[in-house]
């Protein structure tokens, strides 16, 4: 390893915690406030959505010493389109399902925050193992913080967690919150998350 | 500096000529199946509208939906039911603006011309959870045995928890928006496909 380059270790614990894209970079929240109020439709969302960040990550590290810096933004938007329309053609050719509920939402993957981000600031001065090792730990992170909010908004506005009734939230006794179901309730979940994780965040010097 | 930009033009050039090439073939080789989804899904609607057309899985509906469902030109463009040779019911499709985006969908009707039998969507983006509910049997169902109404709207939704009279559903508490749509180009188009049936059956 040549001195400065980040361990594996230290990769991983950034995009999951340390620098989350949702909760540290704020990258992301178009899909975090749009596509959370069902978990089934979260987790398809956010697979979706490390598997292109993984690839595009894997794909610009390769192709890094070739592309001129002038136009490496071009080059990868095109490979994050790519990717994105791969899934999205997939998604409607074997699950026709999950690609109408998601509907314009898989589509606008190209358009997150985070891909870029992770393309611009690792995997286009890095090597293809650790770029791919960063995308898909930065998938993660984004994707647990996206679970975390889907349960909450589906638990608490419609008493159920993918589509299972919950003991309690379902019951006489609880009445839903509409709101969380809602797209103002994404930005109550949010707030919430940000700050509990914010503040369990130890306090360590930052590098 | 010359150099430099014809270098960057070209490799732009052949990356896009690469990915490029590489996604038209990957639509290329599913785009049957993207259709064959999209039709499937559009026959289960239609036999879903019948409350006797049941099936166990995909090639059965397709199957069904060949051997029952019939396209005639005396039926003002909904699909015949025919059942030991005579017309057993229709489905009349609708399809209009949603609170997101289209909501395209079939209405099954009696052979009386007035009674409804089912109804389905086979397309629809509302929000998931509340006018994407539209879908579910719960806002399906009752619409089963509503009869059209011949003066004022052909079918009404009303808040729910609020009694019914005859015509009337129950709307979805929280996808108001959905469900005023979907009333309006419900009642749009039942009554077009009702007059047009009509003026047929006053012809020879």
């Amino acid at each position: 390893m040549s001195p400065g380059a980040k361990s594996q270790r230290d990769i991983m614990l950034d995009g999951l915690w340390r620098d989350n894209p949702i909760f540290r970079q704020i990258l992301g929240i178009c899909s975090t406030l749009a596509v959370t109020n069902l978990v089934l439709n979260t987790f398809v969302m956010c697979a979706a959505l490390t598997l292109v960040t993984l690839m595009s990550c894997l794909t610009v590290s390769l192709l890094r010493n070739r592309t001129p810096r002038t136009i490496r933004m071009m080059v990868q938007t095109l490979i994050i389109a790519f990717y994105v329309i791969l899934v999205d053609v997939l998604l409607k050719a074997y699950w026709p399902d999950m690609s109408r509920s998601l509907g314009p939402y898989v589509g606008l993957i190209i358009t997150n925050c985070i891909i870029m981000g992770r393309c611009e600031a690792f995997a286009g001065s890095n090597p293809p193992i650790p770029s791919a090792l960063d995308g898909l730990f930065s998938g993660l992170g984004y994707s647990f913080i996206l679970l975390a909010i889907a349960t909450g908004r589906e638990v608490l506005g419609m008493g159920t967690f993918l589509g299972y009734a919950v003991p309690y939230f379902s019951g006489p006794y609880w009445d839903q919150w509409i709101i969380m179901v809602m797209p103002p309730g994404a930005f109550f979940m949010l707030a919430v998350i940000l700050w509990v994780c914010r503040s369990i965040r130890p306090k360590e010097k930052r590098a | 500096m010359k150099g430099k930009a014809a270098y960057a033009v070209g490799y732009m050039f052949v990356v896009t000529a690469v990915f490029s090439t590489l996604v038209i073939g990957v639509a290329r080789v599913t785009r049957q199946r993207v259709e064959a989804n999209q039709r499937l899904a559009l026959e289960k609607a239609v036999l879903n509208v019948f409350g006797d057309l049941s099936y166990a899985n995909d090639a059965e509906a397709h199957r069904l939906f060949e051997e029952r469902i019939e396209q005639r030109p005396d039926a003002a463009g909904a699909w015949v039911y025919v059942k030991d040779g005579q017309v057993a019911g229709y489905a009349v499709p609708i399809a209009g603006k949603g609170f997101w985006a289209p909501i395209r969908g079939v209405v099954g009707i009696d052979r009386d011309l007035r009674t409804i039998t089912g109804i389905a969507f086979y397309e629809q983006s509302e929000t998931p959870g509340l006018g994407a509910r539209i879908t579910e049997p719960f806002f399906r169902d009752p619409f089963e045995g509503t009869v059209l109404q011949t003066d004022g709207p052909p079918i009404e939704m009303v808040p729910p928890g609020s009694s019914l009279s005859e015509g009337q559903v129950h709307a979805i508490s929280g996808a108001t928006q959905t469900c005023m749509r979907l009333e309006e180009l419900m009642n749009e188009d039942l009554r077009a496909w009702a007059e047009s049936m009509s003026e047929r059956e006053g012809q020879p």
